[in-house]
């Protein structure tokens, strides 16, 4: 690949490593569960997107599948899922929050300059060569942290789905940026067993439905100590 | 040869678990699930001899990969998997009879125990890490359905936080894992070779050090959930006290170990990789921390099972505790305790579930006089429980002996202290709630009735062990223990 | 650039540009609302009569209004003119940029928000205060978030000065697609969309008590008053339209004196503009507005981005 087209592949995976922490971030300022399931969507097309780039521009064609099976499975197919589960549920489609919304995007903020020094630390010296490299992978971390704190402040059940793959696709783009991926065997039964995690999920959530009549994390208060 | 054992050892769970799929009659089901389960312990003790005699195999330098280490838990769990097998027939047939449980489900139960133990050997017996990272997400799936059996509020609420909690734990794991891959890439010639962990240990002096500390960092919060170390336990005493009691006692006996399993592959990398206390001193830390985060909540708890599950939390604490003590004494007492840990837990809830059946409560303030009304199951009660405490002649107390001598022998004196402390506080915990369901008188209206007899025959042979463990260590044990020993010193 | 005559008539040449064209961007921004709503809507002139009509129409003011209220239009329009002489439009560098940085046209729109809210209490009608109060809230969470878009694009040409900013940026057209700067750009979207009253802040359009902000302060203007400050606030989308169009993609800008250079940076100008304010009125079309509480969400996320852009910057330094 001549160094031309490596600096645009490296920008556009660039451009889209930052749409995806954007995404990640309007997760955290909407409150429409709709909302919560169209960007990540979107978020995971991106990610299949990076994956796809990496596989243009540095050859590694073992990610292609897994960039396939993130944009069929993460993009379209999980969605879809989830917004069935929605529709068949009947509930208020508004979440509630336990921190409210500025002061969510301000940690999320500061939670982004967290994994920065947590790539630095990775990276060390390395960092200087490769700043794209730096750059990604500190969106993967903020987006494992943000998926986490979306899992924890926001109350629905279907939120700590989301949050979860927020988690999930936040370790796959890490993976992405400082090891090209995985051997193809085990993003396969990585995709495989998230998908079977949130098929459960959705099952569980019905059932939470229907014994609960909603779906609100705070009904799950049942059992203490 | 090995081809023979790897094959056995993950296709007898399949196979068991793709029979199940397709009969749906009872006898059926309970003979499948009891061979397939028999068939794989024995397999697993072949495994044990293989690897005594012959040292760890690993077919094609692939991804397959036995030595001591794992084929020693593999015996524990495929051990603890039959037991559980054998009982849940007579326990299921219960639950039919009172219309607890309904053929649909009945089916379910055996599947997903299938598949459960092939999960949990996909886990023990892999060499790349990303597979064994693959089996331990699938181990949280295989056993969402079952922990959620019942189809309670409560059991669902469990569930819930079971999948989302060890999910989360695992996705945390996943990117210690990368980040081990990503330290490895630049040293194993070939990329293919970088998840395995033989060849890890082999460039383990080449891994950057910082990196691999990060990693262990993040796959310690995640397999020690998975374990159920504190603070990352809290599904635990829900899981295990909503789930049907064989359940609960495979997870507290399989489900358990193959965590273990999973950090201490980590725990020997990083020792070697980066030398020093950095892991032992992280091990005695979140050891001592479970330990102590079970003493209270035994101390007021209510439901025997979800005390049973601190007890999990607490002995968790113990095994990491000795590992991190780092020397052959502590290890030799941490491997004791993976078996006298599985054997004690598997006596204790299935006896619980004895209990639980004839009094139909699992509140332990409604148990009373258990003595009278199921004099076996009541006898197995409080001996179970004076070994999961630690007492002689027990085999717990064995072990943990061995642990505190390794505490005070290595000069680790304060911690040890904490621990003897915490074990104390414990017993006082646990023998007073059991002495007041054993003794005394039952309340009116309790119907009774023991298990079956085969149960009952499998927890006497279980309380036998824990004693013949308890006075000394049979020869092929320790030899399987060293061997095991030997893995864990790198 | 040199010669006092040459930045003179350049000064002047930009002033009358966007004082013109200021009318005919709210024009196409009006027209292109009306088609979505599936409406013929009025023609894009439209503004340029509606201004010339109210500056024959009488004056009417309160008996109780001072002299801020009838000095607060000449005072906006002035500020606005000010403005209007130091921002980038068609050439670089700008000819007056030694007058006032980038955190002197913030503070200018501060002053002339800063009147406008006076003289909305200064009647002594309910709508008034209530507008003024509304404005000023949102105000004080719009500023930061301003600033720190900004001063993202200003660390990354290492000076606040808008001239410097803009050469900076053309000479590396490659970092124009750098995330650092879309995600300040999107910030300073949102915040102009904030600034200029546009839905989902403020409806523009709107007399109702329970949903003006902007049109309630200036609600018993008339006449020329009313002219002035109309003119002004179109003049202060074009300004900030031209801002976020040239501050991080100025592509097509004069450099030269030549008529040619001119010309093609006029027509590039236009071109940018345009493009920003069809944008404009899709994302205005596209959304409903805000309840009020609802806003300060919309401005963090408008903060974030920047803080984000900022952290990214540092990240890289690039």
């Amino acid at each position: 690949m001549d160094p031309t087209n490596l600096q645009t592949v490296g920008l556009l995976i660039d451009i889209l490593a930052a749409a995806i922490l954007v995404t990640a971030f309007l997760v955290v300022s909407s409150r429409s569960l709709v909302f919560y399931i169209r960007l990540f969507a979107l978020q995971s097309f991106f990610l299949g997107a990076v994956a796809l780039l990496v596989v243009l521009g540095y050859g590694e064609t073992h990610i292609l599948i897994a960039a396939v099976l993130t944009i069929a499975i993460k993009a379209i197919a999980i969605p879809v899922v989830l917004s069935r589960v929605i529709e068949r549920i009947h509930v208020r489609k508004e979440v509630d929050f336990s921190i409210n919304i500025p002061a969510s995007l301000l940690l999320c903020g500061g939670m982004v300059i967290l994994a920065d020094s947590v790539a630095h630390s990775i990276l060390g010296a390395q960092r200087a060569d490769a700043p794209a490299v730096s750059r990604v992978l500190s969106v993967s971390i903020a987006m494992m942290l943000i998926g986490l704190f979306i899992m924890t402040t926001r109350k629905k059940a279907i939120t700590q789905i989301v949050g979860l793959l927020t988690m999930e696709n936040g370790v796959f783009l890490s993976g992405l940026s400082i090891t090209y991926g995985m051997p193809l065997i085990v993003e396969v039964g990585i995709f495989f067993d998230i998908l079977v995690a949130v098929l459960i999920l959705g099952v569980f959530i019905f059932r939470i439905n229907k014994t609960f009549e909603s779906i609100s994390i705070d009904s799950l208060r049942g059992l203490r100590e | 040869m090995s081809a023979i054992l790897f094959a056995l050892l993950l296709g007898l769970p399949v196979t068991g678990t793709l029979l199940c799929a397709v009969f749906h009659t009872r006898r059926v089901l309970e003979t499948i699930t009891v061979i397939c389960a028999g068939l794989t312990f024995l397999s697993a003790l072949w495994l044990v001899t293989t690897v005594t005699q012959s040292g760890a195999l690993n077919p094609g330098q692939g991804w397959l990969y036995a030595d001591g280490l794992s084929a020693y838990v593999a015996a524990i769990v495929t051990g603890s998997a039959l037991v559980v097998a054998l009982y849940s027939t007579g326990y299921l047939r219960r639950q039919v009879r009172r219309r607890h449980v309904d053929g649909g489900q009945l089916w379910l139960y055996y599947l997903l125990l299938n598949a459960f133990l092939f999960t949990m050997m996909v886990v023990l017996l892999s060499n790349n890490l990303g597979v064994l990272w693959i089996g331990s997400e699938a181990t949280t799936l295989a056993t969402a359905f079952l922990v959620a059996f019942y189809e309670r509020e409560s059991s669902i609420e469990a569930a819930w936080k079971y999948v989302i909690i060890c999910s989360v734990g695992i996705a945390l794991a996943l990117f210690g894992i990368i980040l081990t891959y990503f330290s490895a890439l630049h040293v194993v010639p070939a990329s293919g070779n970088a998840l395995n962990w033989s060849s890890l240990m082999l460039v383990a002096g080449g891994l950057d050090p910082g990196v691999l500390k990060l990693a262990f960092i993040f796959v310690l919060v995640g397999f020690g959930t998975k374990a159920g170390l504190a603070p990352m336990h809290t599904w635990k005493p829900d899981a295990y006290g909503e789930a049907p009691a064989p359940i609960s006692a495979l997870m507290a006996a399989g489900l358990v170990n193959v965590a273990l399993y999973s950090l201490i592959r980590f725990y020997i990398l990083v020792n070697k990789a980066v030398g020093g206390s950095f892991a032992p001193t992280l091990f005695i830390i979140f050891g001592l921390v479970s330990m102590g985060v079970a003493v209270p909540f035994i101390l007021i708890q209510r439901d025997f099972k979800r005390l049973l599950a601190y007890s999990s939390v607490e002995h968790v604490g113990i095994i990491v505790f000795a590992l991190g003590l780092g020397t052959p004494l502590a290890y030799f007492g941490a491997l004791l305790h993976l078996l006298n840990n599985a054997i004690a837990k598997t006596l204790l809830f299935l006896t619980a579930s004895n209990v639980r059946m004839a009094y139909n409560s699992k509140i332990m303030r409604k148990v009373t006089g258990a003595i009278k009304v199921i004099p076996v199951s009541a006898t197995f009660l409080i001996a179970g429980v004076f070994a999961i405490t630690g007492w002689p002649p027990f085999g717990v107390f064995v072990s943990e002996f061995a642990i505190v001598s390794a505490g005070f022998a290595g000069g680790n004196v304060v911690p040890t202290v904490f621990f003897i402390g915490f074990i104390a506080a414990i017993f006082a915990g646990f023998i007073y709630y059991t002495s007041r369901m054993v003794f005394g008188e039952p309340h009116p209206g309790v119907k009774g009735g023991d298990a079956v007899t085969l149960s009952l025959l499998l927890l006497g042979l279980l309380l036998t062990a824990l004693l013949v463990l308890g006075v000394f260590v049979p020869p092929p044990l320790q030899q399987c223990i060293e061997t095991a020993l030997t893995v864990l010193k790198g | 650039m040199s010669g006092a005559p040459a930045i003179v008539i350049l000064s002047l040449l930009q002033l009358l540009l966007l004082l013109a064209s200021a009318p005919l961007i709210s024009g196409i921004i009006a027209k292109t609302k009306a088609r979505f709503q599936h409406r013929q809507g009025a023609g894009i002139l439209q503004p340029y009569f509606d201004l010339a009509k109210l500056l024959r129409k009488e004056v009417l003011v309160s008996p109780v209004a001072s002299w801020v209220f009838r000095s607060t239009p000449y005072l906006v329009f002035a500020s606005t003119l000010v403005i209007a002489l130091l921002v980038p439009t068609v050439v670089v560098p700008v000819p007056l940029d030694w007058v006032g940085d980038i955190i002197t046209v913030i503070y200018l729109f501060a002053l002339g928000r800063f009147f406008v809210a006076l003289a909305g209490l200064d009647t002594g009608s309910a709508f008034g205060g209530l507008g003024a109060s509304r404005e000023m809230s949102i105000a004080s969470i719009i500023e930061p978030a301003m600033m720190l878009a900004i001063f993202t694009a200003a660390v990354t040409a290492g000076s606040t000065n808008l001239s410097v900013i803009v050469a900076t940026l053309s000479s590396t057209p490659a970092s124009m697609l750098n995330p650092a700067h879309l995600l300040a750009f999107s910030g300073l979207f949102i915040v102009t969309m904030a600034e200029t009253g546009r839905v989902p802040v403020d409806n523009p359009d709107t007399h109702l008590e329970l949903t003006m902000i902007h049109e309630a302060m200036i609600l018993e203007y008339s006449g020329r008053y009313l002219a002035f400050i109309e003119w002004s606030s179109q003049m202060k989308l074009a300004i900030f339209l031209a801002l976020l169009s040239n501050m991080f993609f100025p592509l097509g800008m004069a450099t030269t004196l030549a008529p040619w250079a001119l010309c093609v940076g006029c027509a590039a100008f236009f071109a940018k503009v345009i493009v920003l304010a069809a944008i404009v009125a899709v994302v205005e079309s596209t959304n409903a507005k805000l309840r009020l509480f609802r806003v300060p969400e919309l401005l963090m996320v408008a903060f974030i981005l920047s803080l984000l852009a900022l952290i990214l910057y540092f990240i890289v330094g690039a």
